[in-house]
């Protein structure tokens, strides 16, 4: 195996009775990348981490994380990561501080003056019972025990579906802290706009398999560019061209979607027709996951695509 | 949600009486259809109990004469106090011998029943969040309280009817009395209702509100045992027990109705009781503010020994205190026997060991007193399983703590505590039975008996563990152990089981002590298969995959 993957997965398959739940997945995490995985709800993702933390057993497939195997080996590879699930629950009867240093210290140990300035940045109180905490605060709890433990991997299962803006801001701000540290970051997430300001290597997943993998560039290069164009000539020539799409004029501006690979051949035919103004949009994430899930799924991603 | 504290007033004047029931209709047949399997399951299951004690004595006994060898026994003071005042066994009938002999487990259940469905449907509602879903809709203050109420009025009337089909139908006994049985049986069905109703809104969470609901039926249980067992036909103590009301009806013998009224009047005060402190708190609120805590964890709490003491804590305390008091009440009614003692027939000192009958009774009590050390193991257990499908444990797995380690550390607490609260309950029945006898060799004496009998808990435990590791969704079977226990353990005899009926009931193997004398034997051989099982369980766990939330 490659020694900068911290996690390779490869043709991994775990069933629950008849349901399919990871179908050959294939995942590759380098080390010290931040990783988006990204998927609508029910694709697989939080399974896919389990079998990672050795919580489930893979029925087919190849795993390694960390250069182990996170079946046999758990308990090593556990002393070097820290995972936040999606869902955090509690102790009713612990207090939020009691919980943050109790998790920290199963994992060997933390730095008590980073927790501190943790609880700070998040605005926790450490001082109220699991059961009078929110969700959004419940989340924080283990967020900050995560990060105030020096591990090299972090396994963050929709970290922050509770948080407000603000603290989301703060969660983006210690996660490139993380990563300047040279630490690994798995992000999995709908929430679109995190995963495209943090992630350096996006993996989309659908129905257990990963449709696409690679840096948001290499992934924009396969979708269109939106462009909108006021032009003085007739667009009618811009037709005949390939990779041309939805083609259509509203209030005399002239929308169309190009292939990724066809821009250039479409900024040269633009040229000749008089250009007095030109937006050019890249494509965003939701137009992304709406070109992989658009057919079959267009109930769920419209929730789904809501950043 | 809003944060848990007290409100001091109560906005009801400035609504009609009708808003507060708003969707009262639509809530109860809601709360019906969620229980559409739980309620005639139970209902059922108390029908079925009835069908069985009606066609099983008959069977057993051919004839009315023959039973009176049985209810030599029952009626002894050790047998009222287990089943009650021992109305009609110096005339024993069918009839008489199941209504007093059994009706108290009929009430029990119904008991049983109600305190699960009002703690299900009310705390259990608020405390993962559904009920506020609900008061969201257009549904008034009290509707989920009232619609509650309601169902536990049409379930118990459902178990009483069943029970009536059973006494009258299968049995063939006389309407009046099985009439009256069955209207016991809801009663107390529904005053336990009551009671519950008022421990949901003093507690946050259901199992605490199912423990404090329960703790009065135990005590009503323990006080009506002292009460009957010092006289045929009950005492002044026997009275001061919802259950005692009951059994003072007399199905059978005497037919009198009038101490229903009790049952009825408690259920009405307790029902009021719910509403008014219902209506006199937030929701999801309790009337015990939360108090902060420390902002930071104890050098202990952070290894998985802090841990598994943490959670356990709480429940080792109340079950040690609650044992303790039950141990010294009856240790304290060796009085009561010894007092009864000159009534009894030669037969039942023949049957029941003439040389010693405080020492027999108290050898028996540190068997009942083990089964209730069970069953504080196996709720142990359970809260373990919870812990891991309440997806509190996921994030400890996810830590460098073994899944051996974990299930271990959570074992050895629960072990450790088994022998503390046997030492407790032995040294309280110990005290009670010093202090009524004046003979302080009982303290030693019942302390060695309660320890004696931790192997039998051992491997109860050990089976709850089991199934934790390899099916999960199974441990609730290991309470049958502690069911088959009670009954060979009380019935046996009685009953003429074959010795492998015995053999299968681990605490048989153990001599009750101090009437029969210390043996190694057994002792080792239960630890050695507690020990056994218990590790196929935690190779099991180890093997299985975690449940996520």
């Amino acid at each position: 195996m490659d020694p900068d993957l911290v996690i390779h997965t490869e043709g991994l398959v775990k069933r629950f009775g008849n349901v399919v739940a990871l179908d050959e997945l294939d995942l590759d995490v380098g080390r010290g990348e931040v990783h988006g995985f990204l998927g609508p709800n029910g694709a697989g993702k939080s399974t896919a981490i389990r079998v990672l933390l050795g919580l489930l057993r893979a029925d087919a497939g190849h795993v390694a994380m960390l250069g182990g195997d996170p079946w046999a080996d758990a308990v090593e590879l556990h002393r070097r990561l820290a995972y936040v699930p999606g869902d955090v629950e509690l102790w009713p009867n612990l207090t939020g501080g009691e919980a943050i240093d109790l998790f920290a210290r199963l994992r060997g140990g933390f730095d008590q003056r980073r927790r501190d300035e943790l609880c700070e940045r998040f605005d926790l109180d450490p001082t109220k019972k699991g059961r009078t905490y929110s969700k959004g605060n419940r989340q924080k709890v283990a967020l900050i025990s995560a990060l105030a433990s020096d591990v090299e991997l972090l396994l963050l299962d929709e970290p922050t579906a509770g948080l407000d803006p603000l603290m989301e801001a703060e969660f983006q701000e210690c996660i490139r802290e993380v990563k300047a540290a040279g630490h690994t970051v798995l992000l999995s997430s709908h929430i679109l706009a995190q995963v495209e300001v943090l992630a350096d290597r996006i993996s989309i997943i659908r129905q257990g398999a990963i449709v696409e993998s690679g840096t948001l560039s290499e992934l924009r290069h396969l979708t269109r560019t939106t462009i909108v164009v006021e032009l003085e000539h007739d667009p009618a020539p811009l037709r005949a061209l390939d990779g041309i799409h939805d083609l259509h004029t509203v209030d005399g501006q002239v929308h169309f979607e190009v292939d990724g690979h066809r821009v250039d051949e479409a900024v040269r035919a633009l040229a000749p027709l008089g250009v007095r103004s030109l937006v050019a949009r890249p494509p965003t994430l939701e137009q992304l996951l709406l070109r992989h899930y658009g057919d079959e799924t267009t109930d769920t991603t419209d929730d789904e695509s809501v950043a | 949600m809003t944060a848990a504290s007290t409100t001091a007033t109560a906005p009801t004047t400035a609504h009609q009486r009708g808003d507060t029931l708003a969707g009262l209709g639509a809530m109860v047949r809601f709360t019906l259809r969620r229980d559409r399997v739980k309620l005639p399951a139970w209902a059922g299951g108390l029908g079925l109990f009835g069908v069985y004690v009606a066609a099983a004595i008959p069977s057993a006994y051919p004839t009315e004469d023959d039973l009176g060898a049985m209810t030599t026994l029952f009626g002894d003071p050790l047998g009222r106090m287990l089943t009650g005042p021992g109305y009609g066994f110096d005339d024993p009938t069918f009839e008489r011998v199941v209504g007093s002999g059994y009706g108290l487990y009929l009430m029990l259940l119904a008991a049983l029943m109600s305190i699960l469905l009002v703690t299900r449907h009310t705390r259990g509602e608020e405390q993962t969040g559904r009920a506020e879903l609900v008061r969201a809709s257009i549904v008034g203050r009290h509707t989920l309280l009232t619609a509650t109420l309601v169902t536990a009025v049409l379930t118990n009337l459902a178990g009483g009817i069943a029970v009536w089909l059973a006494m009258v139908l299968v049995g063939g006994f006389a309407i009046a009395g099985s009439t009256l049985l069955a209207a016991a049986v809801a009663a107390v069905g529904l005053a336990f209702a009551g009671i519950t109703m008022v421990a949901t809104q003093l507690t946050l969470y259901t199992r605490a509100a199912a423990g404090m609901a329960g703790g009065v039926l135990g005590a009503a249980f323990v006080v009506r045992s002292g009460g009957d067992m010092a006289a045929e036909g009950g005492t002044p103590l026997s009275w001061l027990s919802p259950l005692g009301w009951a059994q003072q009806t007399g199905p059978y013998v005497l037919d009198r109705w009038w101490p229903l009224l009790l049952l009825g009047a408690l259920t009405g005060i307790t029902a009021a009781t719910g509403f008014w402190l219902s209506a006199r708190r937030d929701l999801a609120a309790s009337f015990v503010p939360v108090r902060p805590g420390p902002p930071r964890a104890r050098p202990s709490l952070g290894t998985p020994w802090g841990l598994a003491v943490r959670l356990q804590r709480a429940s080792i305390i109340g079950w040690t205190v609650a044992l303790s008091i039950t141990g010294m009440v009856f240790g304290a009614y060796a009085d009561a026997l010894l007092g009864a003692v000159e009534d009894m027939p030669d037969v039942f000192i023949d049957l029941f060991g003439a040389e010693d009958l405080l020492a027999g009774y108290l050898g028996y009590m540190a068997m009942f007193m083990s089964l209730f050390i069970s069953a504080f193991a196996i709720l142990a257990v359970q809260s373990m399983r919870s812990e891991e499908t309440g997806g509190r444990g996921e994030p400890v797995f996810a830590t460098p703590i073994s899944r051996w380690q974990w299930l271990g550390t959570n074992l050895a607490v629960t072990v450790v505590a088994v022998v503390v609260i046997a030492i407790a309950t032995g040294f309280s029945t110990g005290i009670g039975a010093a202090v009524v006898t004046g003979d302080t060799i009982h303290l030693g004496e019942l302390t060695l008996a309660q320890l004696n009998f931790i192997p039998p808990v051992l491997v109860t435990t050990a089976v709850a563990v089991l199934l934790f590791g390899v099916l999960p969704r199974a441990i609730g079977a290991t309470w049958a152990i502690v069911g088959y226990a009670m009954i060979t353990g009380t019935f046996g005899v009685l009953l003429d089981l074959p010795q492998a009926a015995f053999n299968l009931d681990p605490f048989s193997h153990i001599p009750q002590m101090p009437l029969e004398e210390f043996a190694a034997a057994p002792v080792l051989i239960l630890v050695g298969l507690a020990a056994a099982v218990s590790a196929l369980g935690l190779v099991g766990f180890r093997r299985r995959p975690i449940n996520g939330s």
